[in-house]
């Protein structure tokens, strides 16, 4: 058991580092350098500024550097930021980043598991009817969709929230449903799906046959079972959720990690873009680590092969 | 005192989207306290629907349409699901034909016989799990006190049928149904749960229902016997009656359809021609008439009544009425009802 | 009553069986998918859906005049229904956002816009002239002391009359879906928009097609080491939040034309696909018709490509019409924060992001392309559902 979380570990660090030097090659495989603008940058100019950042190496060196970089966590300045460096960036984004995505994985498991449970027990009603339509709605219609559509209506219509920053409690809102919306519908669905299908399961009938009440059958014995497949999406999902937030981040002026990353796409500022995708990166791999563990510790029967594996 | 299980009148039908689906038509038998009875049947004969209707099991779109169910004289269909739960697992137990999904995956042996036991019974969880320690000892499961432990993908198939019987039987049931205990499992093991029923019967005082589709099971175990054909009893005996006195072309078709190994013998297998009927729109009449050798122009128009021969032995054929033409091997019953 | 003995009468063999057999067609397999499919609401709805939005991307553009670059700026941001003014018995004008008046006809077709020939900025009156006739537009309501509690916002002055309500809301009927910041039809645009958004989404869907049979089949048939090592590296790929990676391909690349959003897309989803193949084909090379061709000495590619893939067939399908509505939502998502394809062509999605800085003054410039991106996916999810029912053995009954 023990050897094989430390040798998925290991393989994840691996992944981590494989991902940094891709990352590394794609940007420095861009035509031009980072410094080439629509107006062209006198000779000498680029020739300082890419001694400053050490540029002029070879590449080889570059990349050493660079690993070294990311090794000791240290991503290096921002290219377009002058005298900041991307850990500053990603500092100052965190915050905020993290507060709205915690929110949003909090309302994912929250309401969008208990919603796909109650729609499952009540198969057919009019509650299961309008959690499914609502489901429906949530994974047919982007996260930028129902962002603009918040600002629309609820700030612009209405005026009960702000349209833009962090600075009520209630400004979370928006973001937070933005954010949340495809993947807490997606998680409803699949509850309810897993759910109806274990509830179908020769298991539940033992347990009933064996007298236990509808409480225990339901909240013991099912729901732990149709949990399986919800928290093997849900790893990647919270990873997705943290990591795609730079869409709404940046309807809604956030100033977090992803608004960086799509100002630096646009500014052409090459070491926050490849700071910002391998913490992406980084984070998504550790999510899907975790997951695996959850995973293994739900289900015997994986730990079982695993065990048996190792 | 009153019989251990009366079944009396019992319908249970299907309300699907295609339309009502009648599993169960008009079911009626008795169970005395001790006795071991067998109900066969193909699949979709509704034996099993009528064990799940006795066990208040039944679920949508599924609905008792009618008869009620008594146990010890009190009527147990009419209980709703959390007075019935308090009785399943406790005076009713139940065990299923698929041993190897019957168990819940991601919890302990130990874990969910515990469940059970202190669902029905006032013990702490220690005297709880000795109990289960002790109920694996007796059905037979090496180092119980270890194996409690494990989860059930690590029990083969008749060990995990084992491990449902000691459930089944951990509140001291005065009633067991087993549905298809065996089917699912191999030959060799078959034989071992089956010895294990047999032997429990003996040592703990359980009535069984045993359901199956395969006589030679019933012919180990049981010692009486209901035959359920298209959702109703064609025949009802004791074990003798229905082996060695077969009063319904179905039960005769039945004994023709399985291998016989006896010395000498070498008999035919004798498949019964077409298939079963369609629940969905019964036939008015005899449900077997469309498969019967002997079918008369009656069998198409009327469901027969249910025929006496002896006290023990009843049979629901056409054959059997005082109007019906000499056939070798049937005679002339008392009608009692329709 | 009971029966009289004329009814026990033995029935001929033949009499009796003939009225119990029931016999069915036998049916293939996309027969009997065909049927099942034909029987799932839902996704014949989904599949009239994709018709409908084929249709629309194909041969909407046939019968407009305009094409998606031409731009009109005296008709800017006019919305699809507009609140017309009646000056004088049939003669409409409208007030767009910012003040210009444009004439249109009774039935709502914009005729031409109203040149304004002075302006008060502090009275807040502009006058407008059509020929000979001028028009005065009244903005001070509401504005100025002493209006400040007029129920109304402002008021035409035309011929000494004063009009202060729309006489009613008409169609637009040049502009169905209204126009954007610089005039441009907006039902053209999403017209193009859709051509953009589903070849994208399918040509991508078939790159990912292709390399993922390929790799998925060839890994499965072949297993052992190679099977390890090519799933090792799809397991990498899997473990790499893959809308970055399209991003990335997008910055690298610079130039933001159809073909980049097409390979950005197709070099990085098909390891899905790719896994889905290889559990069906591990499957399927165990069974008797695959031992049979290999020891008739069939080549291995034979094998693989005529008699495992399209064993596999089922699945696949599903899976790509899965692929499809997510391929538009990643390129929509790409487009929304710029980097999809560039002006004067556009996406969906990009569509979508040109309509966020006015939203709040023209909310219907987002609600178009997002109704289409919205109907696109619920159709091709519903069809998707119904088709994993058609095709999914493991739900199959006899």
């Amino acid at each position: 058991m023990g050897r094989y979380f430390l040798k998925r570990f290991v393989y994840s660090l691996f992944t981590i580092l494989l991902i940094s030097s891709v990352t590394f090659l794609m940007m420095h495989s861009i035509p031009g350098g980072p410094f080439t603008r629509e107006r062209a940058v006198p000779d000498e100019i680029l020739k300082v500024l890419n001694a400053k950042y050490n540029l002029d190496d070879p590449l080889i060196v570059q990349f050493l550097n660079y690993m070294g970089g990311v090794l000791t966590f240290d991503l290096g300045p921002s290219f377009s930021k002058v005298g900041t460096s991307v850990n500053d960036l990603i500092t100052s984004g965190f915050p905020s980043t993290a507060t709205v995505g915690a929110w949003a994985v909090l309302s994912i498991i929250l309401v969008g598991i208990p919603l796909g449970v109650i729609s499952a027990l009540k198969q057919g009603s009019s509650i299961d009817y309008s959690v499914m339509l609502l489901a429906t709605f949530g994974v047919t219609v982007p996260s930028f969709v129902i962002a603009t559509l918040i600002i629309y209506f609820f700030a612009g219509q209405l005026g009960w929230i702000p349209p833009f920053g962090l600075s009520t409690p209630q400004s979370y809102i928006g973001p937070v449903v933005a954010l949340s919306g495809y993947s807490l519908s997606f998680v409803s669905r699949l509850t309810r799906s897993s759910m109806l299908e274990v509830l179908r399961q020769d298991y539940i009938r033992t347990a009933r046959a064996n007298g236990l009440s509808e409480f225990s059958v339901i909240m013991k014995h099912a729901v732990k079972n149709a949990l399986i497949p919800v928290v093997t999406y849900l790893g990647p999902t919270i990873a997705a959720i943290m990591t795609g937030s730079f869409v709404v981040e940046r309807i809604f002026a956030i100033p977090g990690i992803g608004r960086y990353f799509v100002e630096s796409v646009s500014n052409r500022d090459y070491t926050t873009i490849m700071g910002v995708t391998i913490l992406y990166a980084a984070f998504y791999v550790m999510m899907v680590l975790l997951v695996d563990i959850i995973y293994a510790l739900v289900d015997p029967r994986i730990r079982f092969e695993k065990e048996s594996k190792n | 005192m009153a019989p251990l299980l009366e079944v009396k009148h019992l319908e249970t039908s299907f309300f699907t989207h295609v339309g009502e689906i009648e599993a169960v038509r008009d079911v009626s038998f008795t169970l005395e306290h001790g006795q071991v009875l067998g109900i066969v049947g193909e699949s979709g004969s509704g034996k099993s629907v009528s064990a799940l209707s006795i066990m208040g099991l039944i679920e949508s779109p599924g609905k008792i349409k009618g008869g009620k169910v008594l146990f010890e004289g009190k009527e147990i269909s009419s209980l709703n699901n959390g007075q019935m739960s308090e009785i399943r697992g406790n005076e009713i137990s139940m065990i299923f034909q698929e041993p190897m999904t019957s168990l819940n995956p991601v919890y302990t042996i130990e874990n969910q016989m515990v469940e059970v036991i202190r669902r029905h019974q006032k013990i702490n969880s220690k005297d709880a799990t000795k109990l289960a320690i002790d109920m694996l000892k007796l059905v037979g499961i090496p180092e119980p006190a270890k194996r409690i432990k494990s989860y059930p993908h690590e029990f083969s198939g008749g060990m995990r049928q084992r491990v449902m019987i000691a459930t089944a039987l951990s509140c001291g049931p005065k009633l067991l149904i087993a549905d298809e205990p065996t089917t699912a499992l191999d030959v060799t093991i078959q034989a071992q749960i089956l010895e294990l029923m047999n032997d429990l019967k003996n040592r703990v005082n359980t009535s069984i229902i045993i359901i199956t589709h395969d006589l030679g099971v019933i012919a180990e175990v049981c010692d009486h016997i209901v035959v359920m054909y298209g959702g109703k009893i064609m025949e009802k005996g004791t074990e003798k009656d229905i082996f060695y006195d077969p009063l319904h072309p179905y039960t005769v078709g039945l004994q023709k359809s399985i291998p016989k190994i006896h010395k000498g013998e070498r008999a035919r297998l004798v498949p019964i021609k077409g298939s079963p009927p369609d629940l969905l729109h019964p036939p008015k009449g005899c449900p077997f008439a469309a498969r019967c050798p002997h079918a008369m122009q009656i069998c198409l128009e009327r469901a027969p009544p249910t025929y006496r021969v002896s006290p023990t032995h009843t049979s629901a054929c056409w054959l059997l009425d005082k109007n019906a033409p000499k056939t070798e091997g049937y005679r002339t019953g008392e009608a009692i009802d329709g | 009553m009971p029966p009289g003995p004329e009814r026990f009468v033995r029935l001929e063999e033949q009499e009796n069986t003939a009225n119990a057999e029931t016999t069915r067609p036998s049916l293939t397999y996309w027969q009997d998918a065909w049927r099942r499919l034909k029987n799932h609401k839902p996704a014949i709805a989904g599949l009239v859906g994709v018709v409908l939005i084929i249709l629309f991307a194909v041969f909407g553009p046939l019968f407009v005049r305009e094409s998606y670059s031409d731009q009109n700026l005296d008709f800017s941001n006019l919305p699809p229904t507009l609140a017309i003014f009646e000056l004088a018995p049939d003669y409409y004008v409208f007030r767009t956002e910012d003040y210009k008046v444009l004439r249109i006809g009774g039935d709502g077709e914009i005729l031409y816009r109203l040149p304004r020939t002075t302006q008060d900025p502090i009275k807040k009156l502009y006058t407008y002239s059509d020929g000979d006739q001028d028009i005065v537009l009244d903005f001070s309501y509401n504005l100025l002391p002493g209006k400040m509690d007029s129920p109304f916002d402002y008021s035409f002055v035309y011929q000494g009359n004063e009009i202060t309500a729309p006489a009613k809301t008409v169609l637009n009927k040049n502009y169905p879906f209204g126009t954007d910041v610089v005039g441009r039809n907006l039902l053209v645009r999403v017209m193009y928009g859709a051509r953009i958004s589903l070849t994208v989404a399918f040509v991508a869907s078939l790159v990912n097609l292709l390399i993922g049979v390929a790799y998925g089949s060839i890994s499965g048939y072949e297993g052992g080491r190679i099977d390890i090592i090519m799933m090792r590296f799809v397991d990498l790929l899997n473990s790499i939040p893959l809308v970055l990676y399209v991003i990335l391909i997008m910055v690298v690349f610079g130039n933001r034309g159809l073909n980049t959003m097409i390979i950005a897309l197709g070099s990085v989803y098909w390891v899905t696909m790719a896994r889905l193949v290889r559990g069906q084909i591990l499957a399927l090379k165990e069974q008797e018709f695959v031992l049979s061709a290999r020891a008739l000495g069939v080549p291995r590619s034979q094998i693989i490509f005529r008699h495992l893939v399209p064993n596999a067939m089922g699945p696949i399908i599903v899976s790509m019409t899965m692929m499809i509505p997510s391929a538009v939502f990643t390129e929509s998502f790409i487009s929304f924060i710029g980097l999809g394809v560039s002006a004067p062509m556009a996406s969906w999605g990009t569509l979508a992001n040109d309509a966020l800085t006015g939203l709040l003054s023209y909310p219907y410039q987002l609600l178009f392309p997002s109704l289409a991106i919205a109907f696109t996916m619920l159709s091709f999810n519903m069809l998707g559902d119904g088709l994993r029912d058609a095709l999914d053995p493991r739900l199959r009954k006899g």
